[in-house]
């Protein structure tokens, strides 16, 4: 193998000098308020088409090459997300949400096929191969998790017309899926450095599953440069919100326990503050952490691989936050003065320490020098179920344009479980904030009802929002009740219904900013519901009770019907009673035993 | 004639009072028919008000309604109802509607208590025959029973079925056997099972044939009138196929029924049954099932030849308890034909006991159900028991009623028997 590889490495070389930029990796820090922080890894691979077709894999992981050529996938997104993204304190998610999934594992693909059977072929053969692949449980991607969305996604490569024709969307999610350290580990196979150089050396599954949410994301799909030849990009990021109080614990120590009276952080504006009594403060006040501390691992050198010319670390933070680096680290600061770049020489480890900044005294802070203040996102949108009981409920999603000039646009697509039954007639809108709004705003509905046990619901709405105004959408539904083989164990946990997704359209005004000429992406988070459930303990009794009366029914009326009526002295005389049945019992045994003793004889 | 009028008045009198007390629910207690549509003891999910909205719904916005798991009714009912105007903005004319269907089935159950044939048919006189209540006291029966109340004011579809079951029979006791296999054809096309009620009605209308243009083979006579059922029946599919542009619909309202897909409670006993049920074992039962709500026909026709309405009601008893998808109109159907054979209620036995066994289980089933579903105190097997209960208490009563019935029967034979204690052997 050692010598294989001495032999393929100058050919490597010689062709790094033409495809400089195959491979690029960064990550990106963004100090979050309420002392979190947002962490974005970005590896990015490509290969030819042509290469990639004559298996010639490069930088390209083989595995899922290979799995991509055999079932005919043009372009494919994987979704491993935990968590939820708090937007009203960590504003717009990062890359506009469009690297991000519902909770769980989602997938969406497009996959070359002449009809819909074959479509759905290759689906379940990609599905299942994922699944190895990946150690999530995609197989489980089946008709009554598949849609194919309508008007929500979009695809992002750049297809060729002949392939775009017989091109079909298939797009599953697994909201029950809990993504762990087995995902990751396949995940950072497919790198070319494999988590043991560059920055993908600061993974790990301890801290990057313990974060407030984090989100990793697979995305192939060809790339046509004008001018170049057609490449396959595969691009993977993870993006994480660490909660710093939290990843700092020591590893070896990691359960939180009670400061001491001495270290509590205290709100001293309380009125009742005192030396006996105190009220937590919030964690606004910017904590001190190093790179080390809160990824449990220091960042081994850069990947050799990656072009040189490419920072791996950036920081947002202003300029006037103190940044404290390792020695030999090269600092390059953005004209904008809101983020700075470091080049990390190759074979030395790297940290980053941001000590805390005092608010009080003579070099006092604000919180504008600290961290760069968190963007508006388009919308805020938060869904939760309505009503109680275990018969019937409602949906309300609330849809709020925070912008107070602009209105916006997006498509709202839910896919539910088929035992989620929903009645379409009582969806409705409301809308707050803005008085004198007379227009509908659902501009269009897509709805796929649900088939028993076949299908789920997909349901997909094309609305706009007027500026500064908030939209309640609402609706019912009605839980069925399931055979009790199809209750998963723990059925009283509830079944989870996958997130929503709503696709932000690009502003067509002539004047929009160019944050808002761009597709983004944001999704709720996913709902618990619980079912009814029967008995599980008791099938046979059931069975037996329910026959019982039937049997009952169906003897006691025969019964009547097929004898004749006499009057009680008259036909065969027979005894009443219990002893009258012994006595003739009994001579009938009598009679038998009498019989046998005839024939022995 | 005197005497005429006066029934006239007095019946419509009845009926003009039946309907304001429906029309005043219905207006003083707004939220009252919503309530109720979302009782799983009235409304089935091949019933059910709220999903006959719903394909209605989908139906007006060109889905089709039969391509998803909500709607099991049948085709027809789409352009009937979006031919009225939007319940939930104008419910007043589909009260109106409902209200006209329970006064046309109390005006059939009215001229069947009146032909009196419950208690005389052609081959059969009761000995007890004077011993009957009047149209007007039967129609009043069924239109104040509060089950008939409940079920109107909850609009399932199911009054539909009930209407059409109730002018088939009074068709076939009036000599009109093709309009009676017409309204059957329509009863069957709305919810498939009165389909079995076929043998007893042939038998019924072959009974009471005018005698001016009278078919005297029996074979002749029910091969014309299987043939104009069928003829129906085929014309409202074509139509049906017609409205909806495809085949679908079979399966989705008629499918559902023989597979049982839809696992809703209800206060039947499949429901629970099915739910429990080994996988493998899913198939054979539900053959069984309907091997067993059908067994009763045969049987009954045979038995009780001389008197097919006694039949009729018996199988229409029988339906209430087992069909895949009962409910409370379904038993208020059969309580509201029971009326009619007031002569043989004091041959009956367990008169007492099934009284009590049917208020107890309507007072304890919506309370162990919302003990089940809202409090989760009790299980599904409290609703379970309860549906139990209710079943074995009704088929009690149907088989006391058989059994009144044929004792009837067999004292026209025996008269010296009035009274004395008997046996069956």
């Amino acid at each position: 193998m050692r010598s294989f590889l001495s032999y393929i490495i100058p050919l490597f070389l010689l062709s790094c000098q033409v495809f400089a930029s195959d491979y690029y990796e960064q990550l990106n820090l963004k100090p979050l308020p309420h002392s979190a922080l947002l962490a974005s890894f970005d590896f990015r691979s490509n290969t030819s088409l042509s290469q990639f077709e004559a298996q010639n894999f490069r930088y390209f992981p083989r595995s899922l090459g290979q799995i991509l050529q055999h079932v005919g996938t043009r372009e494919l997104h994987l979704r491993f997300s935990l968590g939820r993204w708090d937007a009203a304190s960590w504003g717009a998610r990062p890359w506009d949400g469009t690297k991000e999934g519902g909770t769980g594992v989602e997938l969406w693909a497009w996959l070359e096929a002449d009809t819909d059977e074959e479509a759905d072929h290759k689906w379940l053969t990609l599905t299942n191969a994922l699944s190895g692949l990946f150690c999530a449980s995609l197989n489980f991607i089946d008709g009554t998790r598949t849609t194919r969305p309508v008007m929500s996604f979009i695809s992002e490569g750049d297809h060729p017309n002949s392939t775009l024709a017989n091109m079909h969307l298939l797009h599953g999610i697994l909201p029950r899926e809990v993504v762990c350290t087995e995902n990751l580990t396949p995940f950072l196979k497919l790198l070319p450095c494999k988590g043991k150089a560059g920055i993908s050396s600061l993974l790990d599954g301890h801290k990057l599953f313990d974060a407030s949410w984090q989100s990793m994301a697979i995305d192939i799909r060809p790339v046509c440069p004008s001018d170049q030849e057609c490449v396959l990009e595969i691009e993977q990021t993870i993006d994480m919100v660490l909660d710093i109080e939290r990843s700092k614990r020591p590893r070896d120590n990691p359960i939180p326990r009670p400061p001491p009276g001495h270290d509590l952080k205290c709100n001293s504006s309380k009125p009742y503050h005192a030396g006996d009594t105190c009220f937590p403060a919030d964690s606004i006040e910017g904590q001190e952490w190093a790179l080390d501390q809160v990824f449990g691992k220091t960042m081994k050198g850069t990947c050799p691989l990656t072009d040189p010319d490419v920072p791996p670390v950036c920081i947002q933070a202003p300029d006037s936050r103190d940044v404290y680096t390792s020695a030999g680290v090269t600092e390059l600061k953005t004209p904008s003065g809101l983020s700075r770049c470091y080049k990390v020489p190759s074979d030395s480890e790297f940290s980053l320490v941001l000590p805390r900044m005092s608010h009080e005294g003579e070099n006092a802070k604000t919180n504008a020098d600290e961290m760069v203040e968190p963007e508006t996102p388009l919308l805020y949108a938060e869904r939760s179920f309505t009503g109680h009981g275990q018969e019937r409920g409602g949906v309300q999603s609330i849809l709020t344009n925070p912008s107070p000039d602009t209105e916006v646009e997006f498509i709202y697509m839910e896919t539910l479980p088929w035992f989620m039954r929903i009645y379409l007639h009582t969806l409705k809108t409301r809308i707050e904030g803005i008085s004198g709004f007379n227009e509908d705003v659902v501009k269009e509905i897509y709805y796929r009802p649900a088939l028993d046990r076949a299908r789920g619901t997909q349901l997909e709405l094309r609305m706009r929002i007027p500026p500064a105004s908030t939209v309640f959408l609402t609706y019912d539904f009605e839980k069925s009740i399931l055979r009790y083989t199809e209750y998963p164990p723990d059925a009283n946990r509830g079944f989870d219904v996958a997130a929503s997704v709503i696709t932000i359209l690009p502003s067509t005004a002539p004047n929009a900013p160019p944050a808002r000429r761009k597709t983004s992406n944001l999704r709720t988070t996913s709902l618990l519901l619980s079912l009814p459930t029967p008995d599980f303990s008791m099938p046979y009794n059931v069975i037996i009770f329910t026959s019982t009366a039937v049997a009952v029914a169906f003897g006691g009326l025969y019964n009547i019907l097929v004898r004749r009526f006499v009057a009680a002295d008259e036909g065969p005389a027979v005894a009443g009673g219990l002893k009258g049945k012994i006595i003739a019992g009994v001579s009938k045994l009598a009679a038998m035993f009498k019989g046998a003793k005839g024939k022995v004889e | 004639m005197n005497h005429g009028k006066m029934h006239l008045q007095e019946t419509a009198g009845l009926y003009a009072t039946a309907a304001a007390l429906r029309l005043a629910l219905f207006t003083l207690f707004p939220a009252l028919p919503d309530l109720l549509t979302g009782r799983v003891e009235i409304s089935t999910p091949v019933t059910s008000f709220k999903r006959l909205q719903e394909g209605l719904f989908l139906y007006n916005h060109n889905v089709s309604p039969y391509d998803g798991g909500v709607y099991h009714q049948a085709p027809l009912l789409l352009p009937l109802f979006s031919l009225l105007p939007d319940p939930s903005a104008y419910p007043i004319f589909t009260y109106v509607l409902y209200i006209m269907v329970d006064l046309l089935s109390a005006h059939a159950l009215y001229k069947i208590a009146e032909s009196g044939e419950a208690a005389s048919s052609r081959l059969f006189t009761s000995a007890r025959k004077d011993r009957r209540w009047s149209g007007y006291v039967v129609a009043a029966i069924f239109l104040f029973n509060p089950f008939t109340i409940a079920t109107c004011l909850a609009r399932p579809t199911s009054v539909f079925t009930t209407c059409a079951i109730l002018h088939a029979v009074a068709k076939a006791i009036y000599g009109t056997p093709f309009t009676a296999m017409l309204s059957l054809s329509f009863a069957a096309y709305l919810s498939m099972y009165p389909i079995l009620l076929l043998p007893p009605l042939v038998l019924l209308a072959y009974d009471r044939q005018h005698a001016s243009n009278r078919i005297l083979s029996l074979l002749q006579f029910a091969g014309t009138n299987v043939a104009a059922a069928s003829v129906s029946l085929g014309a409202l599919f074509a139509v049906s196929y017609l409205l909806t542009g495809s085949w679908e619909f079979m399966s989705s309202t008629y499918g559902i029924q023989l597979t049982l897909n839809d696992l809703t409670p209800n206060v039947g006993l499949w429901w629970y049954f099915f739910i429990e049920m080994f996988d493998s074992f899913r198939s054979f039962f539900l053959g069984v099932f309907w091997l067993h709500l059908s067994s009763y026909v045969g049987g009954l026709s045979i038995r009780i030849r001389s008197q097919p309405l006694a039949v009729v009601t018996l199988l229409l008893g029988i339906f209430g308890i087992f069909k895949p998808y009962p409910s409370v109109s379904d038993a208020s159907l059969f309580f509201a034909m029971l009326p009619l054979f007031r002569h043989v209620f004091p041959l009956m036995r367990y008169s007492f006991l099934t009284a009590s066994v049917v208020l107890y289980s309507t007072f304890l089933g919506p309370a162990f159900y919302h003990l089940w579903i809202y409090y989760g105190s009790g299980n599904a097997n409290f609703f379970y028991a309860i549906t139990l209960v209710w079943s074995l208490g009704l088929s009690l009563l149907v088989s006391d009623m058989t059994f009144a019935v044929l004792r009837d029967e067999w004292e026209v034979e025996r008269p010296e028997m009035v009274g004395k204690e008997i046996r069956q052997i």
